[in-house]
C-alpha cells in the first residue's frame, strides 16, 4: 500500500510541475474573442461541427499556392497545405486596412505581411479615436498555433505606407508612414532584434515627401525611396548604421533618362555590390513605360552609377 | 479510545488523498479543455491555487497514512515548500501580465472576469460558465491604463469603470439577465420613457435623448451618445468619456405593451473612479 500511495504521489508531483510549466507559458496572453468564438464550446457538440464544417468547405484562397490566406466572411484565414484546413487569424479584418487606404480589400496591403512557412506576420492598426491609434505586428513562428501581439508605436495617425519584413529569425524592419496632408506625411521606421518581441524607432531621415518604398539588406543598411505623385528623379536615402543617420544617396542619372527615370525601388544585395532598379514611376511611357534602369552601387549605397536598361521580365 | 483515533486518523488521511486526486484530476482535465476549446479559469491565479492546495492535501495524507523516517518526512517538506513558493511566484508573476479583475455578483451566482495584457494594454471581457470557467466574449474598446473598478448595480448588471490611456473614464457593462420574457430584445432607452426621480437627481427619457438633472444643472445626452449593454443598463456618453449609466432594477418590469404602466425602479450611476454608490430613481411621470 505504501508504494502505491508513494508511486500515484510522485506521479501527481511530476505531472503538476509539467503541467504548470506549459499552463505558465501558456498564459501570458489573452485569447482573441474571436477565435474563442470560431471554437465555440456550444450546449450541444452537434452545432459546432455545423459551424465550423462549412468554413473549411468554403474558404477559397487568394491565390493557389501551399502557403497563403482568405479574406472571406470578414476574417484573415491563412493555410499551409492549399487550404484543406485553415486557421483563423486573432484579428479583425477592417484592423489590417486600417489607415489611409482605398483599396481593395479582397487581398491584403502588399508588403504589410509576411506568410513563410516559418513566420505569419501582420500589421494591423486599432483604436477608436485619432489620437489612440496604435500601431501592431501579430505574429506566429509556430505556423498559427499561438499567436503574440507586439506594439510597434502609438498614437500614430491614418496609417499609409506599411511594410514588414524579417532578414532573419531575430532580425526585422518595418516602414510606415502616416499624417498626410496634400503630399507631406512622416514616415518611421522601427527595427527588432529579438524576431519581433520589441521594436525601436530608428532616427528619422526628416524627409517629408511621400515615402514609396524601402527596407534593410542587412542589420545596418536600409534604404528608403521617395516620391510617388509625379516625381522628377529618384530620392533616395541611406543609412549604413542601422538608422542612427540618413543621408540622400547620389544617383548618377544619364542625361538621356533625366525626368524617365524617376523612382527607385529597394535596392538588393548581389555579390559584392548592390544594385537598385529605377523605375519610371506612374506615369510614365518610355518604351512602353514599363522600362527600368539598372544601377549599381559599390560603396554600399551612397553612390549609383547607371549599368543598364532592363525589360520588366528581366527586372524580375 | 487510541484506537477510534488511529482510525478517524486514517479516515481523514484517505479523504485528503482523494481530494488531492480530485485536484490533480480537474488540473488535467483543465490543460486538455483549454487546449481544445480556449476555455479558461475565471482567474488565471486558480491554477496556482489549486496546485497548492493539491500538493497541501497531498503532503497531509502521506503523513497521516504513512509512517515516515525523519528524512523522508525532511525531503517531503522541502518539496513541499519549494513547490507552494514556485506556485506562488509564478501567481505574482503571471498577474503582473495578465491583470485579472473578477468580482462575484451580490447572489453569488455570476462572476465578471476581465482579463488585461498590461504590456498592451488590452484588456477582454470574459463569459463565465459553471462559476469557474469562463471565455473571452469582447474586447474593451479603449486601450486600459490598468485600473478598473467594479460595482454590481443588481444581482445580473456589473459596471466595469476604467480609466483608458487617454485618461477619460470609460464603463463597460456586464449583463446577466433580463427584465422581459428572456426572448426578444427591447431598448432600454424606450422602456425607461417618462420622468424619473430621486432624492437630488431627475432623469427624463424622451424623443430627444436622456437627461439627467442635477442640483438644478440638466445635462442632455443624445441618443447617438447612448449605448446599450444587453437589455439592462445604457451608458450616456459627452465626449467620449463615459458619464452615467443607467441601470433597471430588478423590480423593474418590461412590458410589451406601451399602454401598461411602467413598474419598477432603476438606478443611476456616475463613472468615476472614486467609490460611489448607484442612486435608485422611481418613476414619476410619462412626459
Amino acid at each position: 500500500m505504501k508504494n502505491i500511495i508513494l508511486g500515484v504521489s510522485s506521479v501527481i508531483m511530476i505531472a503538476l510541475i509539467i503541467a504548470t510549466v506549459i499552463y505558465y507559458k501558456d498564459s501570458n496572453e489573452i485569447t482573441n474573442p474571436q477565435l474563442g468564438q470560431l471554437n465555440n464550446l456550444q450546449d450541444n457538440q452537434d452545432s459546432q461541427n455545423e459551424a465550423e464544417q462549412p468554413q473549411s468547405e468554403q474558404l477559397q484562397p487568394v491565390i493557389n499556392d501551399t502557403i497563403t490566406y482568405t479574406l472571406q466572411k470578414d476574417k484573415l484565414n491563412i493555410t499551409y497545405d492549399k487550404g484543406n484546413d485553415w486557421i483563423e487569424v486573432p484579428v479583425e479584418k477592417d484592423q489590417l486596412f486600417d489607415g489611409e487606404y482605398n483599396g481593395n480589400k479582397q487581398k491584403l496591403i502588399e508588403d504589410s505581411y509576411i506568410l513563410t512557412e516559418n513566420r505569419a506576420a501582420f500589421i494591423y492598426s486599432d483604436g477608436v479615436n485619432w489620437d489612440e491609434k496604435r500601431i501592431l505586428l501579430i505574429y506566429s513562428v509556430d505556423q498559427g498555433k499561438t499567436w503574440e501581439k507586439s506594439l510597434i508605436t502609438k498614437p500614430f495617425p491614418a496609417m499609409r505606407f506599411r511594410k514588414v519584413d524579417f532578414l532573419n529569425d531575430n532580425f526585422g524592419y518595418i516602414i510606415i508612414s502616416g499624417g498626410r496632408t496634400m503630399s507631406q506625411e512622416s514616415s518611421h521606421v522601427f527595427l527588432t532584434r529579438d524576431g519581433g518581441e520589441s521594436w525601436e524607432q530608428t532616427d528619422n531621415s526628416g524627409v517629408t515627401r511621400l515615402i514609396s518604398g524601402g527596407g534593410f539588406i542587412d542589420e545596418t543598411t536600409g534604404f528608403l525611396s521617395f516620391g510617388t505623385i509625379n516625381p522628377d528623379e529618384p530620392d533616395l536615402y541611406v543609412t549604413q548604421d542601422a538608422g542612427d543617420t540618413w543621408s540622400k544617396a547620389t544617383i548618377n542619372i544619364p542625361e538621356k533618362y533625366h525626368q524617365i527615370l524617376v523612382s527607385a525601388e529597394t535596392p538588393v544585395k548581389e555579390r559584392d555590390h548592390l544594385i537598385v532598379l529605377v523605375n519610371q514611376g506612374p506615369n510614365g511611357d518610355f518604351k512602353g513605360g514599363q522600362v527600368k534602369g539598372r544601377f549599381i552601387s559599390m560603396d554600399n549605397g551612397k553612390t549609383w552609377e547607371f549599368q543598364k536598361e532592363v525589360q520588366p521580365n528581366e527586372a524580375e | 479510545m487510541k484506537q477510534n483515533r488511529g482510525k478517524w486518523i486514517l479516515i481523514i488521511g484517505w479523504i485528503l488523498f482523494l481530494f488531492a486526486i480530485g485536484f490533480f484530476c480537474l488540473q488535467m482535465g483543465y490543460i486538455v479543455v483549454h487546449a481544445k476549446f480556449q476555455v479558461e479559469y475565471i482567474d488565471n491565479r486558480l491554477f496556482y491555487i489549486i496546485n497548492i492546495f493539491c500538493i497541501i492535501c497531498l503532503t497531509l495524507a502521506i503523513l497521516l497514512l504513512l509512517r515516515l523516517t525523519k528524512k523522508f518526512k525532511l525531503i517531503g517538506a522541502s518539496i513541499l515548500v519549494v513547490f507552494i513558493f514556485v506556485n506562488i511566484v509564478m501567481l505574482v508573476a503571471s498577474n503582473q501580465e495578465i491583470k485579472n479583475i473578477t468580482s462575484v455578483s451580490p447572489d453569488l451566482k455570476h462572476v465578471l472576469s476581465i482579463k488585461e495584457n498590461t504590456e498592451i494594454g488590452e484588456a477582454v471581457y470574459y463569459r463565465s460558465y459553471y462559476g469557474f470557467l469562463t471565455r473571452p466574449k469582447e474586447r474593451l474598446p479603449y486601450e486600459t491604463d490598468g485600473k478598473f473598478k467594479v460595482d454590481w448595480l443588481a444581482d445580473d448588471i456589473a459596471a466595469v469603470t476604467y480609466k483608458a490611456a487617454d485618461n477619460s473614464i470609460q464603463q463597460y457593462i456586464g449583463t446577466y439577465g433580463d427584465r422581459g420574457s428572456g426572448r426578444s430584445y427591447y431598448y432600454v432607452g424606450a422602456e425607461i420613457h417618462g420622468i424619473w426621480q430621486g432624492k437630488t437627481f431627475e432623469v427624463v427619457s424622451d424623443t430627444e435623448g436622456i437627461s439627467v438633472t442635477e442640483n438644478g444643472n440638466t445635462e442632455l445626452f443624445e441618443w447617438g451618445n447612448i449605448h446599450q449593454f444587453g437589455t439592462l443598463a445604457v451608458i450616456l456618453k459627452k465626449n467620449n468619456e463615459a458619464i452615467w449609466t443607467i441601470a433597471l432594477n430588478e423590480n423593474f418590469e418590461v412590458h410589451s405593451a406601451a399602454s401598461e404602466q411602467t413598474v419598477g425602479n432603476i438606478s443611476l450611476y456616475k463613472a468615476a473612479m472614486e467609490k460611489n454608490q448607484p442612486i435608485t430613481l422611481h418613476y414619476k411621470d410619462s412626459n
